[in-house]
């Protein structure tokens, strides 16, 4: 089982909003362990009994079993997969033919099969819109496998504190499964690959270990599926609405992502700063912007060093949350996060001692217009061998092969970038791109211990991605050599044109590359 | 999180840290030689620095080592015997009576010292050493001192293995040349010397923890290097060229790239280290091809006592402030120039260092210390890896990121003593200070000229990395000042140098 850590440290912490007790109006909370108390009086009846048999048996049509076959690339030696792993996953449907499940099951997918409750024959299955970042996958089922269509599931906003939730599944041997949780809490929450902060429900005491797509139920009311566990003690849930709006937005095959924050901000508790920034005595709320990006909602509007106070008229505490009436307290991504691409979002910001208002449009960025892409998957990670020097694109990917904790391990140099720089690419950097280290031969002598070196210039010209460097070979076309050079100081790589192309064909076959480069039209 | 570690490193330094019950017994001084009137023990008890809160001590710790008496009286030890000592005791094999003894002259980079003792007496029927030239290899050698396992003078036997520059663990960043020996090593023997036909050697220093039989001898090239260095009274420590290195003419594309002649052999410069002397004068893409009489290969390595050795090997027969003449290739000419010997330390100090009080200021409940080694090795067995980032890429890459050519230090504010004022700068733990009020801090006096008087409203400290400063309000925190020192005992705001 996957563990998605909620408080997982990702590397460039570019979002440092402590995690605290909410602050809950006293009424409020009274009112919810009221609430808590009638729905367990409910749900112990015995019409609550036969009402979830009832549940497991609509079930039974509507969920899959899915085996995943995930066959990724080695990201040291990104000509070659890594070995072949099976995965397994819940998918649930949302029409006669089309499954939904977390993304995450689907990571480097080669083949994807589909097991339904009485029917031995596997049902093939591909996807037709996957958005990593809110952990969400549309698979497509092949028809005419099937014996009979789906019964799809209609996901609803429900969420009652306390209340009983059960889940349900298909196992391998697509027995139906059940097993039970409690609601606790709402809480924004980014996955293990991802950036961008989404709304997650969270069940506590839960049966089993559920991360993988299993559908929880309120009653007979689908109010989300699974996504991440913490051992059996807490399960995300992506919710009805993410669910709903992904469907809605992928169904004419043109999903346009969600918007992502464009800055990272921190709480906002030291009264000096507050003081210091002139802020009225009586004014508590406000979150501070500590970084801004070159990418995502905001980025242009908004300064290091401003507060947010409130976002379309919702008012943000310190900690940047803001009130849910249902919630409670979230954090503010939710505002951004349930816009659509391109809506006007109103920011009340308080800058050079006073208030502002800004209007900006909600943006999303994919991974890959980041400086660091977070990961790549579905897809061979983009490299150049020439001379037996290997040279990649920088991602967090690459750098995690340093294993357990990599962040202490790897080159701090290339760690800063993906640390302080990961998403702030500008148009004459849209990429790092390193010399990750070199495949000894005759024609790389002396220069064979190089590696993790950022490339700075080629044949001359400043070296902004990937692909730049099979432009930049191009350059000088009566040199004897190409010439690279790297940041920091380092030597300069010379290698002799005359010798490239017979020390290439003998690399590629003493070392076995099919392919020498591999850059993405 | 933190807490004061051993250093970590493979070469195990041969202090013998316990001690044991005296024997005794008869005069053993048969088959030695005669040694037993030369070498010496050192007892020690030394007391280490807190590099976080530094106006505290750290516990006291004692050791045993050896030593030996050369010409004028004076003893020769490893400065790992008496680093950071607060009392030093010598006793001579077969004599009951204790010798108090000090310091004279230390030189932490080569591991030597030099020990007087007041007491006359002491040299009574005592022999002095003579220092030989570097031994052959694979010829036999003794070790003498007082390492575990006994209180007499213990001797063993063993040959030269191989000679080589190599790392000094005591400070773990400095490298002189060394004698590796299979003549058992052993805690307690450092300091004592190794002999050859009744001459000294080398002194036996460290050795190799996992391996059978490798120790380790600092060679008489160094021992010499250090008493010629202390002639005018103080020690200045050794030298380099200041200048970055890459053994890249093995290709001979680069060699060709750079016009360098097919048949010449040296070693290319990637990169000068700034205030050197050779700072305007080197530049990246030249390939130094002879220092002094001395032709250097493709390796970076001259032909020097008979020997191939790095090419630094010519750089420590000179003392600081001495010249070497080096030839060079630029653009296929040749060149020569002069380059002065200096200390062209970097300026995050790479060096382990001992006998130095660490400076600090404390302001508002502020510990603000100089980013040293000692202060990063605080961070544990795994330090390296588990410090906080931008001291980690400081570390590694101080001497590429530093452009300010006034910095002296990086100031790293090491800990918060908690008071009101500070209650919410925890986020600025351990980070890199840059400003403070719009000045640049290229050093630790420079965060107290402006935590010395107050100024209008606030101070704005900035950090690396962070674009949120950390915000005091200046009134507030003078007058809290001696409120917060008495509250945590701290003697003095400030340990500056040069400062009483």
């Amino acid at each position: 089982m996957r563990i998605k850590n909620l408080e997982l440290r990702i590397m460039n912490e570019e979002f440092r909003i402590k995690r605290s007790v909410p602050i809950i109006s006293f009424l409020h909370s009274k009112f919810s362990i009221l609430t808590c108390v009638f729905a367990s009086l409910l749900l112990t009846g015995t019409s609550a009994r036969a009402g979830d048999e009832q549940t497991r048996e609509a079930m039974k049509g509507s969920i899959v079993y899915l085996e995943i076959s995930s066959y990724g690339y080695d990201q040291i030696r990104p000509w070659k997969n890594t070995d072949i792993q099976q995965k397994s996953g819940v998918g649930c449907a949302t029409g006669a033919y089309q499954v939904i499940t977390p993304a995450w099951n689907l990571t480097d997918a080669k083949l994807i099969k589909a097991k339904v409750l009485g029917q031995n024959e596997y049902i093939p299955a591909k996807i037709k819109t996957i958005d990593y970042e809110i952990d969400l996958a549309l698979l497509e089922l092949e028809p005419n496998a099937m014996k009979k269509p789906l019964k799809p599931i209609k996901f609803e906003d429900k969420f009652q504190r306390g209340a009983k939730l059960n889940y349900y599944w298909l196992n391998a041997n697509a027995e139906m499964t059940t097993g039970q949780g409690y609601m606790d809490r709402a809480e924004m929450a980014r996955s293990t690959v991802s950036y961008a902060y989404l709304l997650n429900l969270i069940v506590t005491n839960t049966s089993q270990e559920t991360s993988t797509g299993q559908v929880y139920c309120d009653g007979s009311t689908p109010v989300g599926i699974s996504c991440w566990s913490k051992s059996s003690t807490e399960t995300g849930l992506i919710p009805a609405a993410i669910i709903n709006n992904f469907l809605a937005r992928a169904k004419d095959g043109n999903y346009p992502g969600v918007p992502a924050a464009g800055f990272a901000a921190e709480v906002l508790l030291d009264p000096a700063m507050r003081t210091y920034l002139k802020m009225p005595a009586t004014m508590k709320n406000g979150v501070q912007v500590t970084s801004v990006y070159t990418i995502g909602t905001g980025n242009e509007s908004l300064k290091a060093g401003d507060v947010i106070l409130a976002i379309d008229g919702k008012e943000l505490d310190a900690y940047g949350k803001f009130l849910y009436p249902a919630y409670d307290r979230i954090l503010f991504h939710h505002l951004i996060t349930s816009h659509k691409i391109g809506d006007d979002i109103v920011f009340d910001i308080w800058r050079d001692g006073g208030k502002q208002q800004l209007h900006v449009q909600a943006r999303n960025f994919d991974v890959g217009e980041m400086l660091v892409p977070y990961y790549e998957y579905g897809s061979q990670p983009e490299y150049a061998v020439t001379g037996g020097f290997v040279f990649q694109k920088l991602t967090r990917s690459y750098l995690a092969n340093w294993g357990k904790d990599w962040d202490g391990k790897v080159a701090p140099h290339l760690l800063y970038y993906l640390r302080d720089m990961a998403f702030k690419p500008t148009a004459q950097r849209r990429e790092i791109v390193i010399l990750s280290y070199c495949l000894p031969a005759q024609i790389n002598l002396g220069y064979t211990d190089l590696s993790q070196l950022v490339v700075s210039k080629f044949n001359g010209m400043p070296i902004s991605r990937i692909s730049d460097i099979v432009k930049a070979q191009k350059l000088n076309p009566g040199a004897k050599y190409d010439v690279v050079e790297f940041e920091l100081d380092n030597p300069t790589v010379v290698i002799p044109r005359q010798q490239l192309p017979q020390a290439d064909a003998t690399l590629a076959t003493s070392y076995g590359i099919r392919k020498l480069v591999n850059i993405n039209p | 999180m933190r807490k004061k570690i051993k250093p970590q490193i493979t070469l195990k330094i041969f202090v013998f840290l316990c001690g044991l019950s005296v024997l005794g017994g008869e005069c053993n001084a048969a088959g030695l030689g005669g040694m037993e009137k030369s070498v010496v023990m050192i007892r020690s008890a030394g007391q280490e620095f807190d590099f976080v809160t530094p106006w505290k001590p750290k516990a006291m710790a004692q050791g045993t080592g050896s030593g030996f008496i050369i010409e004028d009286n004076k003893i020769l030890t490893n400065a790992h015997n008496v680093s950071n000592n607060k009392y030093i005791e010598l006793q001579k094999e077969g004599v009951a009576k204790r010798y108090p003894a000090k310091v004279a002259f230390i030189g932490h980079d080569c591991d030597l010292a030099l020990l007087a003792v007041e007491d006359k007496s002491f040299f009574d029927d005592t022999k002095s050493l003579e220092l030989a030239e570097l031994p052959g290899v694979n010829t036999a050698v003794e070790t003498y001192g007082f390492p575990m396992g006994g209180r007499r003078i213990s001797v063993t036997k063993g040959i030269v293995s191989r000679i080589q520059v190599d790392t000094y663990s005591h400070t773990g960043a400095d490298s002189h040349l060394v004698i590796q020996t299979d003549a058992a090593i052993n805690p307690g023997n450092s300091g004592g010397p190794v002999i050859q036909d009744g001459k000294v050697v080398g002194v036996a220093f460290q050795g190799l923890r996992q391996a059978d039989n490798i120790g380790y001898m600092i060679p008489t090239t160094v021992i010499k290097h250090f008493l010629a260095d202390i002639n005018d009274g103080k020690y200045d420590g050794f030298g380099s060229l200041g200048v970055m290195l890459y053994p890249g003419l093995h290709n001979p594309g680069y060699k060709d790239y750079l016009n360098v002649p097919a048949d010449q052999q040296g070693i290319i410069v990637i990169e000068t280290i700034m205030h050197s002397s050779v700072e305007t004068i080197l530049k990246p893409g030249d390939v130094l091809t002879q220092i002094d009489q001395y032709a250097i290969d493709n390796d970076g390595r001259v032909e020097i006592y008979g020997l191939k050795l790095d090419m630094s090997e010519v750089v420590e027969t000179k003392q600081i402030g001495r010249t070497v003449e080096l030839a060079y290739y630029r653009d296929g000419k040749p060149m020569k120039t002069t380059a002065t010997v200096a200390l062209n330390r970097p300026v995050l100090e790479f060096a382990r260092q001992y006998d130095i009080e660490p400076e600090y200021v404390c302001f508002a409940g502020l510990v603000f210390v100089p980013v040293t080694r000692n202060y990063l090795e605080t961070w544990g067995p795994e330090w390296v890896k588990d410090m906080p980032f931008y001291l980690r890429y400081l570390f590694r890459n101080s001497m590429q990121l530093n452009t300010d050519r006034a910095r002296k230090e990086y100031v790293v504010l090491s800990e918060i003593m908690p008071d009101e004022i500070n209650a919410y700068a925890e986020e600025f733990k351990s980070q890199v200070v840059t400003s403070i009020n719009g000045a640049t801090i290229e050093g630790l006096e420079d965060v107290w000229k402006v935590f010395e008087k107050p100024p209008e409203g606030f101070y704005t400290i900035m950090f690396m990395g962070m674009d949120r400063p950390l915000i005091l309000d200046a009134k507030e925190a003078h007058t809290l000042q001696s409120k917060i020192l008495t509250k945590y005992d701290i003697p003095q705001q400030t340990r500056l140098e040069g400062q009483q």
